[in-house]
Order: structure tokens, then sequence, then C-alpha cells
């Protein structure tokens, strides 16, 4: 336990190292999420939108941003840069699980990403005049999916990683992962409002357990069995992917060449 | 002049076929620029189909704008793709080459690169401008033609200078990554919605401080004749602006530079 514990902290140090980067990455977040309440906020001001007015979009956006940032001060880049590189190599020699230690320095970067979280909700509760809070049940069950989002996150990161062990170029592949789960996880438009033919492979992707179900589960959209089973979906996405990427992990090795010594 | 061009094409040629020796990465990279854009267009489709107009843009003007962005945006990789390089550059002294060559450095740094994400672009942006012309009420004319495309050029002109000014922000913020130009330009992404959506501190930003609007906005307004499209035959001004301005912080930050230290 005490080397992964290590790897987290470590990875937490080394995203402090670059604070004025982070800084600045976090103002280019914070002015995504203002652009997106502006156009929602023009879109609702005749009336709501598909079961959507302005109170509810806002706390919707807010969770759709929110379950973006998780993971993305770590990066799938950085696990894509070892491999690349070859570094891949020394961490094969160490006495750790890769996937266990690659989760630790995922980790790492939620001390930063929940700060910039809560100061993003401070700051929509204070200029746009509140947000709709939940009941104490509908909270908890939130929460619960919410801590999910991290380690489901995790999983497709790493299993797009995988593709380094074949292609030499990430930043296509990480792009074309970062669009599909925009759209079907509900981030780019809630999945209500999607047309039939896209919502409804949404509906089976894993990807919906990554905004759509925590955001259905504090706007009391899903209530009693039904959001236990949209709780239950997302910890099966969970492990499923867990023991998936175990499995590309295994047929990677095979692909792996390094060069040099 | 002529031979700097003739190098910015034989260097860029030289990535470019390096590029292409990776057929694979090749269509990834054009179906994952593509993807974006048919993002863009899924966001407006689904939102259209539940609210008839956007702040007065029906469906086709609201894709052209869009389109127009999309298509500004592909340029970027394809032909100054080498300027996303130079934090990197910087951090590894590796902008030590560039400064012995006997060729201009900025013509060296922006042509280090080719990303061909840039054809998905400019093929889905084109795409939805071609359907925002072909839908909206245009009254067309020899004149109109020739200011649209002067507009285009001028409007991918302020586009690429963003790219270098954010770019050349890396000689002061350090680091290996140039996030202050990952900054500066994914903010230019809300000039893909009508301007007139956001408050006043947005709408004066966006056109006197960073003139996002100048890319998308006040272009195809004048191409629509939307209100104040007058606005929209000043984007070659901004876009000699935005040059200059591009040269001065670039050659300003050159000056800082002080290699690796080996």
């Amino acid at each position: 336990m005490r080397p992964y514990w290590g790897l987290l902290r470590m990875s937490t140090r080394r995203i402090l190292t670059y604070r004025l980067n982070s800084l600045i990455l976090w103002i280019g977040g914070a002015t995504f999420l203002a652009g997106s309440l502006a156009v929602w906020h023009a879109l609702l001001s005749q009336g709501e939108i598909g079961g959507y007015d302005w109170d509810q979009m806002k706390a919707y956006l807010l969770i759709g941003w929110a379950t973006g940032a998780i993971g993305s001060a770590y990066g799938d880049w950085w696990m894509a840069g070892r491999i690349l590189e070859g570094h891949v190599a020394t961490d094969l020699t160490k006495p750790l699980d890769y996937q266990w230690a690659r989760f630790s320095e995922h980790m790492g970067g939620l001390a930063t990403e929940f700060i910039a979280i809560t100061i993003a909700a401070t700051a929509i509760v204070t200029f746009t005049g509140g947000l709709v809070v939940p009941g104490p049940a509908q909270a908890l069950l939130f929460a619960a999916s919410f801590l999910l989002v991290a380690p489901l996150k995790f999983a497709i990161a790493y299993i797009t990683t995988m593709a380094c062990f074949w292609t030499q170029n990430f930043m296509g592949v990480s792009w074309a992962k970062d669009a599909i789960v925009t759209l079907f996880s509900g981030a780019l438009i809630p999945l209500a409002l999607l047309p039939a033919w896209l919502a409804g492979p949404a509906a089976v992707l894993p990807f919906a357990s990554i905004t759509a179900t925590p955001a259905a589960l504090y706007l009391g959209q899903a209530t009693g069995w039904e959001a236990l089973r949209l709780l239950a979906v997302q910890a099966a996405w969970v492990l499923v992917l867990w023991w998936g990427a175990r499995l590309v992990f295994r047929r990677a090795l095979r692909a792996l060449t390094v060069h040099g010594g | 002049m002529r031979r700097t061009l003739r190098i910015y094409r034989r260097s860029l040629g030289a990535h470019l076929r390096a590029v292409l020796e990776y057929e694979a990465d090749f269509w990834i990279l054009v179906v994952a620029g593509l993807l974006f854009q048919v993002l863009n267009l899924i966001f407006l489709s689904a939102v259209f189909s539940h609210v008839p107009a956007l702040n007065g843009w029906s469906f086709p003007e609201a894709v052209l704008l869009a389109g127009t962005y999309g298509f500004v945006n592909g340029l970027g990789p394809l032909f100054f793709e080498g300027t996303w390089r130079l934090a990197g550059k910087i951090n590894h002294g590796e902008l030590d080459y560039p400064l012995i060559r006997p060729a201009p450095v900025l013509v060296q740094v922006v042509s280090a690169g080719i990303g061909m994400h840039g054809v998905g672009d400019l093929i889905g942006g084109g795409a939805m401008i071609g359907y925002g012309l072909a839908n909206s009420d245009i009254a067309w004319s020899p004149a109109r033609i020739g200011g649209a495309l002067l507009l285009l050029a001028a409007s991918a002109t302020i586009l690429l200078s963003l790219i270098v000014l954010g770019n050349a922000a890396s000689f002061w913020v350090g680091g290996n990554h140039p996030v202050f130009a990952m900054t500066l330009i994914r903010t230019g992404d809300m000039a893909k919605y009508p301007l007139s959506i956001y408050g006043v501190a947005v709408r004066a930003t966006f056109t006197v401080l960073v003139p996002y609007a100048f890319i998308s906005f006040f272009p195809a307004s004048w191409l629509l004749g939307k209100e104040s499209a007058w606005i929209g035959l000043l984007t070659p001004l901004v876009a000699v602006y935005c040059v200059y301005l591009a040269r001065l912080i670039f050659r300003q930050g050159l000056r800082r530079y002080d290699s690796a230290g080996h």
C-alpha cells in the first residue's frame, strides 16, 4: 500500500510544481464553463427546453464541467508519454502492479481538481443567484456516484493510452476519445435532448455513467430503485473496464518495442 | 521574401512527408478533427430542434457561423502547427538550432510541424459553411463574393496571429506545455456562437481586447446583413493589427530566451 500512496503524493507534487501552468489551465476551464452558461442562458430565456429550466441547467452544466475536470490534472497524456518514450520499460521493472500504480498517480490530481470544482461551484452560486440543492437521500446518492466517476474515467483513459503500444501518435486517439466521451456522457448536451439515433447508443455505452448519472441523481430525475439501478450500472462499468483494461494490457505488452538501452 | 516563403514551404513539406509515413495516424487525426466539427453540428441541431432561433440567428445561419470558426481553425494545424511546439523547444533549449540557421526564426518555428486533424476541420467546417450559405438568404453579387473571401482571409490571419501570440507567451510562462496559448485559443471557442448572446463584458472583451469576434461573428454578420454589419468590414484592419502585435511579442520574447544551460 505504501508505495502506491507515495506515487499519489508524488503526482500531486508534480502538478503543484508548475503552479502557474495549472492556474492558467484552470482559468481556461473556467471560461469554458462561463461560456456554456452564457449559451444556455440565452437558449433558455424563452422558456424551458426538454424539461430543463435555467436553475436545473445551471446545476447540470456545473456537474458536467466537474465530472470533466476529474482526472484532467494528471491526464492520459502523461501516461501516454511514458509509453511512447519507452520509460514504460523502467516502470515495468518496478515491483508494483502497473495498473494500480497509474491509478495512484491519477488520484494524485484529485486534490487540485476538488479545489477547482469547489471554487467553480461557489462562483456559480455567487454570480448567478443560487443553485438547486437536492434532499439528503439524493445528495448521498449523488456523492456516491460522483466518487465512482474518478475510477471510471481512469479506466477509460487507461484503456485509451494502451493504443500507444501500437500507434506513435496519441493526439488523434486522445481527441477521438474526448469527442466520443463528450457526446455520449451528456457533457455536450443532456442525453434527453439528443436525437433518437444517438440517444440509443448513449444508453448502452459506459460513458453515460460519467455525467448523465451523477446529474440525474443530483437533480432528482432518478429516485428510489431507479437511482440505485443507475448506481449499480455505474459500479458494474467500473469493474468491467478495470478488468477489461488488464486484458488489453496483457495483449499490449506483446506489442511493446523499446529501442536502445 | 521569396526565399523565406521557399524555406517555409520546404520545411512544411518535409514534415508533411514525415507525417504521411504513418498512414494509420493520418486517418486517426483526420477522423478526430472531423468528429469535433460533427459534435458542433449535433449540438446545434439538437438545440434548434427545440428553439426556432438563437438571438435572431436561424439554424442555417448558426451553422454558417460555427462552420466558419471550424474552417478557420483547421488552417492552424495545417500551416502553423510548429508554433505549438515552441514551449517545448524553449524548455529543452532546442531553440538554439533555429537561432543559428540563416533563416527567420519565426518561419522556422511556425513550419516545424503539421497537424493532419486540420484536414478534418476543413472538411467539416467547409461542409457546414456550404450548408449555411445554401440555406441562408444572401443577395449575392461579385462585390459580396470578393468581400466574403477577403474577410475569410482576414479572419484566418487573425487566428493564426493569435496562435503565434499565445505561444510566444511561453517565453515568459515557462513549462513544457503551451498552456497560455491553449487557454487563449480555447476561450475563442465561445465565438462559435452569436456574440450577441453574451453579456456586455464578454462582448467588449471579444471585440476590443482579444478580437475573437472578428474570426467568425463580425464577418458572418456582414455577409448575412445582420445588425451593425459594417463592423465586419473592419476585419482586415484588425488582422493587420494582430500580425503586428504577434511579431512584436514574439521578438520581445526571443530576446528573453537564454537556452537551457547544459
